[in-house]
């Protein structure tokens, strides 16, 4: 009899132990301690790989010193100000689970006593873990979520670095627009007519609702007609009467908010029916990554991506080409959006910290509020990071700006991207109307 | 009197189970002072949720023996109606949580009487579909906030809010769902020796001797299934409070139900103790192996692997789960 | 008028594909009761073996079938004979339970294996192939030659069930497993050759898919959601029923376009404003949740 109780104990008393086995987090001097929280599983472990990599890459030249670097943190062994502290990077995987995210940001913060974090990617993710940051006091850095919403709460906690998708979309608007003055290169003057009517398709969850809402919004206000606005879900075994529904709308120009997966899935579909927009323009993430260009190969030449990164901006940039051959080093692989906003992200750390000369939470939050960091400093494109310290957005950076990529055949017979908005950097010729499969 | 001394009576379990339980009691009790992790306290907080969605599920699948794989939407509609009546007319928790419990109640009437017209497979299948069609709605019901969910604001309130149940620590969450959770047994306690626990367990037994016997088979597994039902809902609505954040997409997810029905599957269906068992066996084997192996470069899924042959020896070696392995051992050692 | 005959035939076309996906799961439920929630991941591992066949051998992937039929029939077997048959024991809910546990393993070990990117052929006979019947309705030739097979496939299994002698055993073995023991059937084989049968054509199915949808390891489960809806639709246990069901269901996941149709025709601005395609399983759902109350053993069911 005895002994069955025994092993009832034991199976309650499993939780008790697990709780007393957990290492105890041990205090070491002149560390800096980030959180980061990222996807390293589940349907975007992927992007959380590249995500990671250049959140590493920049732990690394911020403690390392690097004299070939025109940066400010790769001068230093670690933070100056903090008596050479090391950056180091606590990475936790919260499977784009929103209710995951907010119970590793607890942990990292209570048991691990970081001094800061870095996250999330989904924007649903980054929602809960600021709520979490901003209830305990503690500075969080986002570099890669866009959904407009999440600078305004009003959170004094929370710094964003990456534009956000009305920017993005706005760019996109920009781009029809100069179209139809002339203004794109290498295509004349389209007449508005010929490109006025839109569609849009957008994945179904936070993200993509949001941006399909953008859409129709700032559609109006440039005078294009939407046609149709569908959301899908992201997870659908097949799309083929989504596309359908579009393809009835004799739509001009496809819009498209999508994941990976669907994403590849909606461009073989697109191809399939035979549909033929003058234009199809993805709101990067699934058309920005290589999945998408190594599964669909010659099929998407023509199709435009809003990115903040591609590799043609090492033409423009010096500072990018050194960075992009070090992360090419450690990978194997070219920087692409996701892993340069880690990147800068965890630059905007560095710099931060630098500044603030301290780990105090306020000292941070007073330095995040009044940080100006240069634009030649940083891989991407952007005038430099300045956070907003007031009005309806607080934490967001205002001096980001997105890129709209096209696929094009190199010269190596390769698709890769090129850079046609904004106008002034543009590293090609557009393709326009769009050419087909 | 006589409900609450029933409920109160646990005389007719052997008395070493009474003195385990009573050892994890008093652990649960004193637990918070032992200052583990945040980790640990957030891993507890979840087992005792999932113990109670377990018991709720327990009253309908353990007792009644009807596998029920949809319980996420009763998970949607408490948290939904406790998050949009705080969010927009700062109604407090200990208001929204009853209200939604009759709106989940409400819901399960109108779709239990059909549902329970099938039966066996037909039936778990058709509340996957039920739940799963609740989650299409909400995703696109601007009201409740579409796909985009709802978010109660960490700065609007003022910690510690005990009408609203907004915390900081989750300290005080963790004694406020530890409170449902002894009411909960209580209340499980009182149902299976209540009329209608019998009446149940008769018809999972043979349904037609039940019938014969003058049961009305389908009102008591209505019946049964709104009970089930509020439970799952409260959790909902403490989810709300807790966690802040709701989605369709996370709060009602088919992976929620179905995580319901595995603790208190494992654990031992039909057992007062069984899903209590099961959330203590998988919620921290889960978490914990997570946290161990989750991250490891190049393993990635190692943790969930694990998992999942945990679950498979168990569910071929001890069909009655982890209950059943115990009772099977008792069974031998009094032969 | 295009876009519904151009709805309706896409909407058979991918009813018959689901069709193929649903049979397995329909044969294994048929003869022993068990309700498989693995099925999607057998549906993955034949996609990954079309995939790999294919690029790893230089083959089209059309001609990896016979691979994946392999595949799929050892997969079966070795979960009948190394798991499943262990779960007959127990209880539906056991049961449940153990082929949930085996969805996350194969799922997981499929994550560990071949990582969580989406991968897809991109070179073949069929692949990106397409031609118009007219009337603006396109079919993409992947599609067709799927639902090609999936007939192919089902007069298969429908001779094999009704017309040999291994067919009867199994149908017997269904019937009443207890009893066909005593006719000499040897049952726990029959039970282990449905689950060949049931993984083989499954994994069949996934090779086919492949040529024109991409692969991860957690594609399984809308698929298993969908087979699910198919098999109970159709009556579980029931083959041309399955079919049938396949059709309904294909057609169902077509609502918005018929939807569309009537928005255009009459021109109602109401209509257009309707989210339709955010519902699109959700009528799969909601008819299934419909007909099973209205006739609880499905269309063709003969078990209940």
């Amino acid at each position: 009899m005895k002994r069955y109780g025994m092993t009832l104990m034991v199976v309650f008393g499993i939780l008790a132990l697990m709780g007393l086995l957990m290492p105890s987090p041990a205090p070491a001097a002149r560390v800096v301690k980030i959180g980061v929280i990222y996807p390293l599983t589940g349907g975007a472990a992927a992007a959380g790989r590249e995500l990671r990599a250049g959140a590493e890459l920049a732990a690394e030249i911020a403690n390392g010193v690097m004299a070939d670097l025109p940066m400010t943190m790769a001068k230093n062994s670690g933070i100056k100000s903090l008596g050479g502290a090391k950056i180091k990077l606590i990475f936790k995987d919260h499977e784009g689970n929103p209710t995951l995210g907010a119970d590793l940001a607890k942990k990292l913060i209570l048991d691990d006593k970081v001094d800061g974090i870095l996250g999330c990617y989904h924007s649903s993710v980054t929602k809960t873990v600021s709520a979490v940051c901003e209830q305990y006091g503690v500075p969080m850095i986002n570099g890669t979520s866009t959904s407009p919403a999440l600078t305004k709460r009003g959170f004094k906690w929370f710094w964003r670095t990456t534009p956000h998708d009305r920017w993005f979309t706005k760019d996109l608007f920009e781009l029809l627009k100069g179209l139809t003055e002339g203004k794109v290169r290498g295509v004349k003057a389209v007449p508005k007519k010929d490109i006025i009517n839109l569609a849009s398709a957008c994945e179904k969850t936070e993200w993509g609702s949001h941006v399909s809402r953008l859409i129709e919004g700032l559609a109006k206000e440039y005078g294009f007609k939407l046609r149709k606005s569908l959301l899908y879900a992201a997870k659908a075994a097949d799309l083929s009467s989504e596309v359908r529904s579009l393809k009835a709308a004799r739509p001009d120009v496809m819009l498209f908010a999508s994941y990976t997966s669907d994403a590849i899935l909606m461009v073989k579909t697109l191809k399939a029916q035979k549909a033929n927009p003058k234009i199809i323009w993805g709101q990067d993430a699934g058309f920005e990554k290589p999945e998408f260009r190594n599964t669909l190969g010659g099929d998407i030449v023509g199709i435009l991506t809003r990115t903040v990164f591609l590799p043609k901006v090492v033409e423009i940039k010096a500072i990018a080409g050194k960075v992009n051959a070090l992360y090419k080093k450690k990978t194997g692989n070219d920087l692409g959006g996701a892993s340069a906003r880690a990147f800068t992200g965890l630059q905007t750390w560095v710099h931060v910290l630098e500044k603030a000369g301290s780990t105090k939470p306020a000292d941070i939050q007073k330095a995040a509020n009044s940080i100006k960091i240069p634009g030649k400093e940083l891989v991407v494109p952007w005038a430099g990071i300045k956070f907003s310290t007031s009005g309806e957005e607080l934490g967001q950076n205002v001096l980001g700006s997105g890129l709209i990529g096209q696929y094009q055949k190199g010269k190596d017979g390769k698709v890769g991207l090129e850079i046609v908005y904004p106008f002034d950097v543009s590293s090609a010729d557009m393709i326009f109307p769009f050419p087909g499969y | 009197m006589e409900v609450l001394r029933n409920a109160l009576d646990f005389s007719d379990f052997p008395r070493v189970d009474l003195c385990v339980a009573a050892l994890v009691a008093s652990f649960l009790l004193i637990f918070p002072l032992f200052h583990f992790s945040s980790f640990a306290m957030a891993t507890m907080i979840q087992f005792l949720m999932f113990s109670l969605y377990g018991m709720g599920w327990n009253t309908i699948g353990g007792y009644g023996g009807q596998v029920d794989l949809g319980k996420a939407q009763y998970v949607g509609i408490g948290a939904y109606t406790t998050s949009v009546m705080l969010i927009r007319w700062d109604v407090p928790f200990w208001v929204s949580m009853p209200v939604g419990m009759s709106f989940a109640v409400l819901w399960s009437f109108i779709i239990g009487y059909p549902l329970f017209r099938l039966k066996g497979h037909y039936f778990a299948i058709a509340t996957i579909a039920t739940s799963l069609v609740l989650k299409d709605l909400f995703e696109v019901w601007d009201f409740v906030g579409a796909a985009r969910g709802l978010e109660i604001s960490p700065i609007k309130y003022h910690p510690p809010d005990f009408l609203r149940l907004i915390f900081k620590e989750d300290v005080y969450y963790y004694y406020v769902i530890l409170g449902f959770f002894f009411l909960g047994i209580f209340y499980v306690n009182w149902f299976r020796k209540s009329r209608l626990g019998f009446q149940l367990r008769s018809i999972k037994d043979n349904e037609d001797v039940a019938r014969s016997l003058g049961i009305n088979v389908h009102w008591a597994k209505v019946k049964t299934y709104a009970i089930a039902t509020a439970f799952v809902s409260l959790v909902g609505s403490f989810h709300a409070c807790y966690i802040k954040n709701i989605e369709p997409e996370d709060t009602m997810s088919l992976d929620i139900s179905i995580l319901i029905a595995l603790m208190a599957m494992l654990g031992g269906a039909g057992s007062l103790w069984g899903p209590i068992i099961g959330a203590g066996v998988l919620i921290p084997l889960k978490s914990y192996l997570k946290e161990w192996l989750g991250a490891k470069a190049g393993l990635v899924g190692i943790d969930l692997i694990i998992y999942a042959v945990i679950i498979m020896l168990i569910s071929a070696v001890e069909p009655r789960g982890i209950w059943g392995i115990v009772e099977k051992a008792r069974r031998r050692r009094s032969v | 008028m295009d876009i519904l005959v151009g709805s309706l035939a896409a909407g058979i076309l991918i009813g018959m594909v689901l069709a193929l996906v649903a049979i397995g799961l329909t044969i294994i439920f048929g003869v022993m009761d068990i309700v498989n929630f693995a099925h999607g991941e057998f549906l993955m591992i034949g996609m990954y073996t079309g995939l790999l066949t294919a690029q790893g051998m230089g083959i089209d992937p059309l001609f990896t079938l016979p691979f994946a039929a392999v595949v799929g029939f050892l997969l079966g077997v070795i979960c009948y004979y190394g798991f499943v048959k262990f779960l007959l024991r127990g209880p539906m809910v056991a049961q449940l339970l153990g082929t949930f546990g085996l969805m996350l393993f194969l799922r997981n070990v499929a994550l560990l294996v071949f990582g969580s990117e989406d991968r897809a052929v991109h070179s073949g006979i069929l692949v990106g192939r397409s031609f118009e019947v007219g009337m603006g309705v396109v079919i993409p030739a992947t599609k067709l030659a799927a639902a090609g097979l999936s007939v192919v496939a089902f007069v298969t299994v429908w001779m094999l069930m009704n017309r040999t002698k291994v067919g009867k055993a199994l149908t017997a073995t269904a019937l009443n497993s207890q009893g066909a023991r005593y006719m000499g059937i040897p049952t726990d084989r029959m039970n282990a050759l449905a689950w060949g049968i049931g993984a083989a054509s499954v994994t069949i199915a996934g090779a086919l898919i492949v040529n024109f949808w991409s692969v991860n390891p957690f594609v399984g489960l809308l698929f298993t959601m969908i087979a699910f809806a198919i098999v109970a639709l159709g009556g579980f246990g029931s083959v041309p029923g399955a079919f049938f069901a396949g059709l309904v269901v294909g057609i169902i996941t077509e609502i918005p376009g018929i939807w569309d149709f009537f928005t255009y025709t009459f021109n109602l601005d109401w209509m257009s404003r309707v989210p339709m395609t955010s519902f699109k399983y959700m009528w799969v759902y909601l008819a299934y949740f419909v007909i099973m109350v209205v006739r609880p053993r499905g269309l063709f069911g003969w078990k209940y």
